[in-house]
């Protein structure tokens, strides 16, 4: 369905973007992952038709983004990732704006922007106006507005950037639906734990280029090969702790600080429980006994790291 | 603390004087100031002085004027974005909140926006010492001049900063202050250059400045008082306007969204869905956008306009009819100062709201969005423009002398609606071609100012010259064939009534037709409509190919 192929983009000497190739196959839902700066955006600007590029192509449902434009616009939803409403206007108002520049014609706009609001839950929202809504409703406003024209291929450039915890669990659900939906959604994030559940591929990428790309278990396998163990205890009995866990093969480094315990690990679920179990039955007052959830940055130091050696 | 140290000031100047853009403008005023002496410059090829004491006395006025125009005319357009440009930028609660005195943002804001333009007026000094040099002028005359000038950028640019305290968006404060500081520039030029040398220097030495500083005054604790207690920054809910409880403290006018004429320019909200067909930015842009930030605007630029329309209408059109035409030039001035307000953010405003992308990967043509703009721009500053011709209209219908030219009135009127077309393009067209609305503002009046008043000043210019050489009024008329002020003068006024009223014969002197060919010789105004209509399609070509290749066919940012 999205096709990137050689997608480079320079600002001057400045290479945002470095031979970028990745393609998404129909109803995938791929997790486009990188830090602030990294060049997410102008890809997906690019594949939105809102960028000219130094080179390459790219094409969405075998329409190129760069010789028919038009084509592409009428599949593609595109949610920015930083956008303004206009003032004056109310949910409703701002939707039939919307569904108007998309030509649906009047007969079927009322059915589909109840339909939208109904799904994004805005039904009570309907007749505020669209400057006073609140960050989250603004989101999820935006996300309506992609939504009404039924595009199979939706481009979301971090939905849920800004929002409170409670209003990206919604986000979360909400995508959740739309992939129920059968669309093609490419979304991108900074945060690697809030796509990692529902994906099914992802690609991550730094300064302009693709470090990873693949399905999520591929890129899991990766990195389940370097996990951190965090051993928390109740007492200060962390040096003998310290010193079984050192004793199994699957442990590599461990550190210690005030009743912690953390080790590096590599090996099966299987070889955690039976640590615990370990840890346990040597009468160690283990308080929590957990992986450490991975930073984004920690992903990226490894994958680099897979890519050198 | 004010001066030194003041951080506003410092990144405002650092902003402004890192760009080699002011030094350029800065060269390229001076030298046409310079050109300008330089071509009076009587050496003849003996090396004698003689001159006219006329001519140091022209290019004073030429000098004064020009300045005092620019004055007026720049001071707001660089002032009144000052604080709403904090709001729209979203840096304004951050200001707010820094331990910075209310005080110190005013100076700072102050003194960065009018810095360039102090400047400006000062790299003149030493070509008017040069004309002081040709005799005929006073250095108390210079001096005097200058103190107006500099009374006069202070006291437009503080009120400019008041309003921009006062709107939300920079277009609202700019519109306001140009209402505000236009009757006081006239004043200002009445008093300051009357005949009677006493008057003159009274005025500008004993009353200008205390009144001056006392308005000064009044502004700053104003000002300081709206940045201590911020009324207006918005959390959420806080910025929408409610129209219906807005109306209920509107003090005169109360625009009434279904009723004529108000619902030309602001069409009642919808309450059902667009039809098949409609084009969506148009309809968006003049049932919601106009008044999203409310009505205060709107009822400020009606009442200040009508009100200074009634002396004028007196003046011009009931005890002079003979002067409509100058009647006509306010309309015009009023059209060239609001009209463009409403069309030079339009393309700017989607990008700064960061609603462009929303817009560009719809559907919508450029061509469709483009037009919607130049329409709902059109449409606005068209029938603002035409409130001030019922004045016009009333003075056709009750004067008997007007009566019987009503053909004056038809070309007082079309000349009125084409430079309403005028302003409207080529604002449209440097929000086109530029990245931001402030740009955009200060290039649509320069745009307007070399089409519309610069010939004017030429032709006077030239007249001057044309005491040696050989300038008719014919070819100094050509000159001005691009300027309506012009135009509307053109149209001859005097009638027969008057003849009769008087008891004299008065001395109609023969209309100046500009020869385009052999055959061919027509007056300015006819020149004028003529023109602009391919014009203005040139301009809007340009916005046309401008947006299609900056922004919808995929542009360099989004």
């Amino acid at each position: 369905m999205i096709e990137v192929i050689n997608f480079t983009k320079r600002y001057g000497d400045f290479v945002a973007v470095d031979d970028l190739s990745f393609s998404i196959g129909k109803g995938e839902i791929f997790g486009f992952i990188g830090p602030n700066g990294a060049g997410k955006s102008t890809t997906i600007r690019f594949l939105a038709t809102l960028l000219r590029p130094t080179a390459g192509e790219g094409r969405i449902c075998g329409h190129s983004v760069t010789a028919d434009p038009m084509a592409v616009r009428r599949v593609i939803g595109f949610m920015p990732d930083d956008f303004g409403v206009y003032d004056g206007m109310k949910v409703w108002e701002f939707l039939d704006f919307f569904a108007v520049a998309y030509e649906i014609p009047r007969i079927s706009r009322k059915k589909i922007i109840g339909e939208v609001l109904e799904l994004l839950d805005l039904t009570h929202k309907k007749d505020d106006y669209v400057n006073g809504l609140s960050k989250g409703m603004k989101q999820r406003l935006c996300l309506a507005k992609t939504l009404v024209h039924d595009p199979p291929v939706l481009i979301l450039d971090e939905p849920a950037s800004g929002l409170d915890p409670r209003a990206r669990l919604e986000m979360k659900a909400l995508l959740g639906e739309l992939r129920k939906m059968g669309k093609t959604i490419l979304i991108s994030s900074h945060i690697l734990s809030e796509l990692a559940d529902f994906c099914t591929s992802i690609g991550i990428i730094e300064r302009g280029k693709l470090l990873a790309a693949g399905s999520i278990q591929e890129i899991q396998q990766q990195i389940r090969s370097h996990r951190v163990l965090k051993v928390r205890l109740l007492d200060d009995s962390t040096d003998r702790a310290a010193a079984i866990l050192r004793d199994d093969p699957s442990i590599r480094l461990v550190e210690t600080y005030d009743h912690t315990v953390s080790a590096e690990f590599e090996g099966h679920d299987e070889d955690m429980g039976r640590l615990l179990g370990r840890l346990i039955a040597s009468g160690i007052a283990v308080q929590s006994f957990a992986e450490e959830p991975l930073s984004l940055e920690e992903v990226f130091m490894m994958i680099t790291k897979g890519i050198v050696s | 603390m004010f001066l030194r140290d003041n951080p506003v000031l410092t990144r405002e100047l650092l902003v402004t004087l890192r760009s080699p853009r002011a030094f350029v403008l800065q060269f390229l005023y001076v030298s046409a100031l310079g050109a300008l002496v330089y071509f009076y410059w009587p050496a003849g090829e003996d090396g004698t002085r003689q001159v006219s004491p006329g001519v140091a006395r022209r290019l004073f006025d030429i000098f004064f004027l020009g300045q005092f125009f620019l004055v007026s005319l720049m001071a707001p357009t660089f002032a009144a974005g000052s604080i709403t440009g904090e709001k729209e930028r979203k840096t304004y609660e951050m200001l707010l909140a820094s331990p910075l005195r209310p005080g110190t943002i005013l100076v700072g804001k102050l003194l960065s926006s009018l810095s360039y333009l102090v400047i400006l007026i000062l790299s003149s000094l030493p070509l008017m010492i040069l004309c002081y040099l040709l005799g005929g002028l006073l250095l108390s005359e210079i001096t005097r001049s200058y103190l107006v000038l500099i009374l006069a950028a202070g006291t437009f640019g503080l009120l400019s900063v008041a309003c921009s305290s006062y709107f939300r968006r920079t277009s609202s404060a700019l519109v306001v202050s140009y209402l505000v500081t236009l009757p006081l520039s006239v004043l200002c030029v009445a008093l300051t250059r009357t005949d009677d040398v006493v008057t003159r220097d009274f005025v500008s030495i004993a009353i200008l400045p205390p009144w001056c500083l006392a308005l000064w005054t009044v502004l700053e604790i104003l000002i300081n008082r709206r940045l201590l207690h911020p009324p207006d920054v918005g959390s959420e809910g806080k910025d929408v306007v409610d129209e219906e409880e807005e109306m209920k403290y509107a003090i005169g006018v109360v625009i009434d969204r279904d009723l004529f004429p108000d619902k030309l320019f602001a069409p009642a909200k919808r309450v059902d869905l667009m039809p098949d067909g409609t084009n969506p930015v148009l309809d968006k842009e003049l049932r919601s956008e106009i008044f999203s930030q409310g009505t205060l605007m709107l009822r400020v630029v009606i009442q200040v306009s009508m009100l200074l329309s009634i002396p004028l209408m007196a003046g011009l059109l009931f005890l002079r009819s003979d002067k409509a035409a100058y009647y006509v030039t306010y309309v015009l001035t009023f059209n060239l100062l609001v009209g463009p307000v409403f069309s030079s953010g339009s393309i700017t405003q989607e990008r700064e709201r960061q609603t462009l992308a929303l817009l560009l990967t719809t559907l919508l043509t450029p061509g469709r969005i483009v037009l919607a703009k130049l329409v709902a721009a059109l449409r606005v500053s068209t029938v603002l423009t035409f409130l001030l011709t019922e004045q016009l209209l009333l003075a056709y219908i009750l004067l008997p002398e007007l009566r019987y030219r009503v053909w004056t009135l038809l070309i007082f009127l079309v000349i009125i609606a084409i430079t309403c077309l005028a302003t409207s393009s080529v604002g449209l067209m440097c929000s086109a071609l530029v990245r931001r609305t402030s740009t955009a503002m200060v290039l649509t009046y320069l745009t307007l100012l070399v089409l519309f008043v610069l010939p004017m000043g030429l032709s006077w210019y030239l007249e001057g010259i044309g005491q040696e050489q050989s300038f008719t009024p014919e070819r100094l008329a050509s000159i001005t064939i691009t300027s309506p002020f012009s135009a509307a003068l053109s149209v001859p006024m005097h009638t027969s009534r008057i003849e009769n009223w008087t008891g004299q014969s008065l001395n109609v002197p023969p209309p100046v037709m500009v020869q385009l060919t052999r055959n061919l010789a027509l007056p300015v105004w006819a020149i004028f409509l003529a023109i602009y209509p391919p014009l203005s399609l040139v301009f809007f070509g340009i916005t046309y190919l401008a947006f299609r290749w900056r922004w919808w066919k995929a542009g360099d940012a989004g």
